[in-house]
């Protein structure tokens, strides 16, 4: 079986030694490094249902290497636009605003793009290796946890909130309060009940959390740089920092990328919990675990860009490996692909591990390969994108609306959004000029709807014993010690804080200015 | 540079050799440098957003002039939110064609949240598909190899993803019409992750596309891993090949009024992917797009792209006989209120 594999690994790479494959690689790159830059604009679901009547028709490695060139990348250039005018990027980096656009503001914005990069760059290798591993076993990966873990396991994400409410905390409830009663907008799967929907068509599904997102932390970053009359990086301070010294960053913190890497892998491996949370739970893995994290986070700490970004490229590994060697979908784009490998005669799953495990390998390489070309583009882009923090502020912030109002509209293209933009925008300024934080209503919203979907099947499916459970009782356990010992930090940072010094990260939002 | 002036040139030419001849201003085609914008209710990627492409360059080829045609999507409220759309605020000029699911029908008939369109008077295009046939299975290992052994059991559970998706309205009406005791509904899964909760033994049981089952479950299939107790087919006697022919539903009906109910199911799922043009549309314009989605549907390239995106045949129905469906929809209220129930939260009614 090995040597097989082994084989199907090398017969994997020999396919990809063609003009043509390589060529279509590279113009998947380019298509999915313009798609990153864009402002949300196009996104890589729509990228992918345009492409896909053209590559079915082609080879399947030709085919294969276009698709997986452009979705491979498509996260990597992304973290541009939180770092420098803090907006949040698509799903999947928006965390990266926390630390980024502070370190953009400090005249750091070149250190927090090289770190992005090479954080998304070692995430994708770690994710694809994953996805190489994987071959011979993935069933256990993805039939390890059942309704009632992935319940505990986001109830240990919420738990966050203790930790990023900093000196806050009754404020910091309020807010996740507020995400949670938010995430309930919408027609309740389970009973079909209509909750704050007022008879408005366009409350039926909820209100997108990208749009609040882009609302809570965009509006208020672009009417800060019309307030004070400055460019992001016209600050009083000296321009400080380089690309390299974020590459240096990211090596020196290798043991960070590769532990919110594999939080990235697990998200993507595990149906259903979909990008919005990858961000937000390495972050928060990133604050409980680093030192000083509670301290510094949130206030330009470059481990609080490098481990969103590294999960959010990591996540794409572990998609794949679901998709390829289970044949489930993880979302729009990799429904596609199977949609696609199915109209080139492969059926993903089992069958495919065992027949075509070249093929499987092909996306390996391709994945790894486009990764790495992609983490390149991006660090020569990023010279010319930094630029763009210089600009006076009478350009940026008719610009950064711009993109604000295209991101909104991009995601339904329904009008309504940019009302509803606008409305969150006003709430994200006056909760960051009353320091409600931000973050933490939005992990309430984030986590609010996967926690009472996961508790109503395990109550629905099992009673109340699925509290018994092995499993559960252990991630219960973790979790509580993990949420004593924050509780622990936080006390004991407020002992030793001086007046200016402590504050928690989410709380923070009023330091952004 | 000289190209543009031959173009010029030709272009005077053609206008001087035009302006005597009014009639032949009367037959350039009216969709001749246009463009179609196809509302597509749902998200890209969607089952329906790749028929609707794989559609695209056949339909183009077969509307006189040629019209450049594009994919709006418009998500929300599974369809009735494009359907809305098309019914009130689209312009009656052809240049908008509505996309959306079976949910067209069944939100106006169950009177869904957010149906603010009539049925009656939108005008019917065609449909790229027409529905595939729902199956009802358990584990193998779960033991229930028989009908008296589902029946004698309490409570097992069935998975579906919400209240009111085809899924959850089928697992309903098989536990109602197999008899099934103290059927639990285990609602919130996506098409995969009931996959794996069945596996797991999350829950006992599931309806699911027979096609589904073919692509997704392959090799579960060939491992003989689900138990098949009972099949709706659409329209009537149309299976699935590859997938075990389980008894129809229809067998377990005891009374016309249940077989009506399977009937309105079958209804509401056969024009799967209709094709809509707003109210008020000119009948030359609705002729003309009727004729050309009919030859577009019957083109070896639309067979041929929509088998290769969707891993199955085209099953399409034409304007007219998609028109004729929504006409013939039973709407007798005590069918469509024994429906609701099915499509509705809470406990069976009683047989």
């Amino acid at each position: 079986m090995e040597t097989s594999l082994f084989n199907a690994a090398i017969q994997g790479f020999l396919n990809l030694l063609h003009l043509k494959v390589l060529l279509a690689m590279m113009i998947g790159v380019s298509i999915g490094t313009f798609t990153a830059v864009a402002p949300q604009g196009l996104g890589m679901p729509l990228v992918y249902a345009i492409l896909l009547p053209v590559v079915i028709k082609w080879e399947p490695i030709t085919g294969i290497a276009l698709l997986i060139g452009a979705s491979s990348v498509s996260a990597i250039c992304a973290a541009y636009l939180p770092i420098l005018f803090g907006i949040p990027g698509g799903s999947g980096s928006q965390a990266t605003v926390l630390d980024g656009y502070p370190m953009g503001k400090r005249g750091e914005g070149r250190r927090a793009l090289g770190a992005s990069f090479m954080a998304g760059g070692l995430g994708c290798l770690i994710g694809t290796l994953t996805l190489a591993a994987a071959i011979p076993a993935a069933k256990p990966l993805i039939y390890l946890m059942g309704s009632p873990e992935l319940f505990v396991v986001m109830l240990w994400g919420l738990s966050m909130v203790a930790v990023l409410a900093g000196k806050r905390p009754v404020k910091g409830i309020i807010a996740a309060a507020f995400g949670l009663l938010l995430a309930t907008v919408g027609q309740q799967a389970q009973s079909g009940i209509m909750r704050f929907v007022f008879d408005q068509p366009y409350l039926l599904d909820g209100i997108s959390i990208s749009i609040i997102a882009l609302a809570l932390f965009g509006v208020p970053s672009a009417l800060d740089l019309a307030l004070t009359k400055l460019g992001v990086e016209q600050q009083p301070v000296p321009l400080k920092g380089s690309l390299f010294d974020g590459v240096k960053d990211t090596l020196r913190e290798w043991w960070l990328v590769v532990r919110c890497s594999f939080v990235g892998v697990w998200v993507g491996i595990v149906p259903g919990l979909g990008s919005q949370v990858v961000d937000w739970l390495a972050y928060g893995h990133a604050v409980q675990t680093c030192k000083g994290g509670k301290e510094n986070f949130g206030h330009g700490d470059v481990r609080g860009v490098i481990a969103p970004e590294s999960a959010n490229d990591a996540k794409d590994g572990g998609d794949l490996v679901t998709t390829l060697l289970l044949g489930f979908p993880q979302g729009v784009v990799t429904a596609l692909f199977i949609v696609a490998l199915l109209a080139w005669g492969y059926l993903p799953g089992p069958e495919m591990v065992k027949k075509n495990p070249e093929v499987i390998y092909s996306v390996v390489w391709l994945q790894g390969i486009s990764g790495i070309i992609g983490t390149l583009i991006g660090f020569g882009l990023a010279a010319q994108l930094a630029k763009l923090a210089e600009v006076r502020y009478t350009f940026m912030v008719p610009i950064m609306f711009i993109f604000i109002l295209m991101g909104a509209f991009s995601v339904n293209r329904d009008p309504i959004d940019l009302l509803v933009v606008v409305a969150f925008g006003v709430l994200g300024y006056f909760m960051r000029r009353f320091a409600y934080p931000r973050p933490a209503m939005i992990l309430g919203l984030v986590l609010g709807d996967l926690m009472e979907k996961y508790l109503y099947r395990s109550v629905a499916s099992y009673g109340f014993s699925w509290l018994a459970r092995p499993a559960v009782i252990l991630l219960l356990l973790l979790a509580s010690v993990s949420f004593a010992l924050t509780l622990r930090g936080r006390i004991r940072a407020r002992h030793r804080a001086t007046s200016s010094s402590f504050s928690g990260v989410m709380a923070r939002s009023e330091d952004e200015s | 540079m000289r190209k543009k002036t031959t173009h010029g040139g030709a272009f005077f030419l053609a206008v001087i050799l035009c302006l005597p001849m009014g009639r032949a201003w009367a037959q350039v085609p009216y969709f001749q440098n246009k463009t179609i914008k196809i509302i597509r209710g749902g998200a890209p990627g969607g089952t329906g957003d790749l028929q609707a492409r794989a559609l695209i360059p056949s339909l183009r080829k077969h509307i006189p002039g040629n019209p450049t045609i594009i994919v709006e999507n418009m998500p929300g409220a599974a369809g009735r939110k494009a359907a809305n759309y098309i019914y009130s605020t689209a312009k009656p000029d052809g240049l908008s064609i509505g996309a959306v699911g079976a949910g067209l029908v069944a939100g106006q008939i169950l009177e869904l949240a957010g149906s603010q369109y009539d049925i009656d008077k939108l005008i019917y295009l065609g449909s790229t598909e027409s529905g595939d046939p729902y199956v009802f299975v358990s584990r193998k290992e779960a033991g229930f190899d028989s009908l008296d052994k589902l029946r004698a059991a309490t409570g097992l559970r069935i998975g579906a993803q919400a209240v009111g998706h085809p899924i959850y309205v089928a697992g309903r009406m098989f536990a109602f019409l197999l008899g099934l005791r103290e059927p639990k509904m285990v609602l919130g899964y996506s098409g995969p992750e009931l996959d794996i909760a069945l596996v797991k033994g999350e829950v006992d049981l599931r309806a699911n596309g027979a096609d589904t089952v073919l692509q997704r479950n392959r090799d579960l299939l060939e491992k003989g891993f689900y138990q098949f107790h009972a099949s709706i087919t659409i329209p009537k006697g149309r299976y699935t090949q590859g997938v075990p022919k389980a008894p129809e539903l229809d067998s377990f009906a005891k009374t016309d009024k249940e077989r009506q109910l399977i009937n309105l199911f079958r209804t509401f799922l056969y024009p799967r992917w209709p094709y809509l043009a707003p109210p008020g549309t000119p009948k030359e314009i609705v002729a003309i797009l009727r004729g050309a989605m009919t030859k577009a549907l019957k083109d070896p390239e639309f067979q041929k792209n929509f088998k290769k995106l969707m891993a199955t045949d085209a099953t399409p129905l034409t304007g007219e006989e998609l028109e004729s469906a929504i006409r013939e929809l039973p709407r007798d209220p005590e069918i469509v209120a024994l429906y609701k129930k099915m499509a509705d939260h809470g406990p069976l009614p009683p047989r």
